[in-house]
């Protein structure tokens, strides 16, 4: 599983990286998101999909 | 207008629903009106405050509210670009008065939010746990040895308060004089008999803004102010109005809705002692999920007005420039489509992409500051005020939840403990020391410790 976040429609809600802290990772100065690796673990596959739903912006996918 | 305009307008506007979220009576049905508006017009045009456009529905609203290039959040007092009229429907009669950055457009309005980010983001906002704690320990022993207190009065409108003047650069003593007004002035009517007091206490809340504003731009302490105070917005020096109406909607952002949204959830946990049992027991899983779903099912802040910039067809609807419409975060987030079971509060809720923070260019700039906040409050009422009850008489909600859906008063018994520390004046002093010594107020690019409360050095 690959993960990406839409940097044009991420606006910094930060629930992807409360849901799944080590596949999200947020700027320090505006807090938006990007994936701290493309590759998704294993076993960070289920947060991954909750991180999509949880999304405000649906600014989350996967491949 | 031509008769083929008019014909055009019935055409467009065929959803109609009547809608005055003014009203006492939307407060008291608004389960059945969201569900009326979401099963007949999501997206509706209602005859009200000059006529609007109201958007009800999560799709209508997601939709509409991330179209940036037909939407305009501009105020424009002086009438000097095309009249609109910003994001409170109707425009207050009396207060005419831009809205800091919630009522610009893109390029200034993003050029104000890179100038507060560093103040705001995650990072920022962590650094600040250890005050917050202080403030809500300090809050809670004024009140834990009599076995009362108003969760509004006593705890929730005090830490959103003072921390918010400590991160701005404001002493935060000063508290007292932002406290009351910000509150008084959502939740009194405007025809009520007090609004001429609350009036002045809203003046004499700008007079020490202006006063600290001047002062901290002759002489720079850290904090929101400063930065402001030496901002270049599109290149330029903002005029002193404009960035006072900045200053205005962080109090105005900062103070109320957290107060909100913790009176509900409290309120709510103690009609429903098993579920604050299994929070307090499970609150390493649960804490975010039920800050979500109060955030969820509350709405804070209920919805914001935009203005159509351009002629456009959205969601099926086509819109004219000029059009008002509101957004309504509240009713969005009590779609079914969305949301299963949307008028029950379920602690555990998965796939909450809810809107209480606005959607797109304009989502809330303090949401991380608030979510934290509320945390500390929650938690630590949790570990103190264990078996705390609500009084249901004494329990005072905002009449109307046209703009914060707000509580006024909460008062509660619970079992005395013993206190932890010094009272809260005292503690303020503490941490006014500790902000000044440690410049805590400082952005995340330039301090990025957390504070350390154990010294003032």
């Amino acid at each position: 599983m690959k993960v990406h976040v839409d940097p044009e429609r991420c606006q910094g809600h930060t629930l992807c990286s409360m849901i799944a802290p080590k596949v999200f990772q947020l700027d320090e100065i505006d807090g938006h998101s990007s994936p701290i690796s493309e590759e998704v673990p294993a076993d960070q596959e289920a947060r991954v999909r909750e991180a999509i739903r949880s999304c405000p912006e649906q600014a989350i996918s996967i491949t | 207008m031509s008769a083929e305009e008019v014909l055009d307008d019935a055409g467009r506007q065929k959803n109609r629903y009547h809608f005055d979220r003014h009203m006492p009576d939307y407060r008291h049905r608004f389960e059945a009106i969201t569900q009326e508006m979401h099963a007949k017009c999501p997206l509706a045009w209602s005859d009200t405050y000059g006529g609007h456009w109201v958007a009800a529905g999560n799709r209508e609203v997601f939709d509409i509210a991330r179209s940036a290039e037909y939407l305009s959040n501009d105020h424009d007092v002086e009438g000097v670009r095309r009249g609109y009229q910003g994001i409170t429907i109707p425009t207050p009669e009396d207060m005419k008065f831009q809205g800091g950055f919630l009522e610009m457009d893109p390029p200034e309005q993003r050029h104000y939010r890179q100038v507060l980010n560093p103040y705001l983001s995650p990072a920022a906002v962590s650094r600040w746990v250890p005050v917050v704690e202080e403030l809500v320990r300090a809050s809670l022993d004024e009140k834990i040895e009599t076995g009362r207190i108003d969760f509004v009065d006593d705890l929730a409108n005090v830490v959103p308060a003072v921390l918010t003047l400590a991160m701005m650069g404001i002493p935060l003593k000063n508290w007292t004089i932002y406290c009351e007004p910000a509150h008084a002035s959502v939740y009194t009517p405007p025809d009520s008999p007090d609004m001429p007091r609350v009036r002045q206490g809203q003046i004499e809340m700008f007079q020490d803004l202006f006063a600290q504003f001047t002062h901290i731009r002759e002489n720079p302490r850290p904090g929101v102010v400063d930065a402001l105070a030496r901002a270049k917005i599109n290149g330029k020096t903002p005029p002193d109005m404009e960035l006072l109406g900045v200053m205005a909607l962080i109090i105005g952002g900062g103070f109320d809705t957290t107060t909100a949204l913790t009176a509900h959830a409290l309120e709510w946990l103690s009609e429903h002692p098993q579920e604050r049992e299994r929070l307090s027991r499970e609150r390493d899983t649960l804490l975010d999920s039920a800050t979500e779903e109060f955030l969820r099912f509350y709405t804070p802040a209920a919805g914001d007005g935009r203005t159509i910039s351009a002629d456009c067809e959205l969601v099926g609807t086509r819109f004219k420039e000029g059009e008002r419409l509101w957004l309504s975060w509240a009713m969005a987030n009590r779609d079914p489509s969305v949301f299963p079971d949307p008028n029950e509060i379920d602690l555990a809720r998965t796939g909450n992409r809810h809107h209480s923070f606005g959607l797109g260019i304009h989502r809330c700039i303090g949401s991380n500051v608030a979510r934290m906040v509320f945390k500390r409050m929650i938690t630590a009422v949790l570990d103190r005020m264990p078996d705390y009850r609500c009084d249901p008489a004494g329990a005072v909600h905002y009449e109307t939840v046209g703009v914060i859906n707000g509580m006024q008063h909460l008062p509660a018994t619970f079992t005395p403990g013993p206190r932890l520390g010094p009272g809260l004046d005292e503690t303020i002093d503490t941490l006014q020391q500790v902000c000044d010594s440690q410049r805590l107020a400082e952005p995340v690019t330039v301090r990025k410790a957390g504070a350390d409360i154990g010294s003032t050095s």
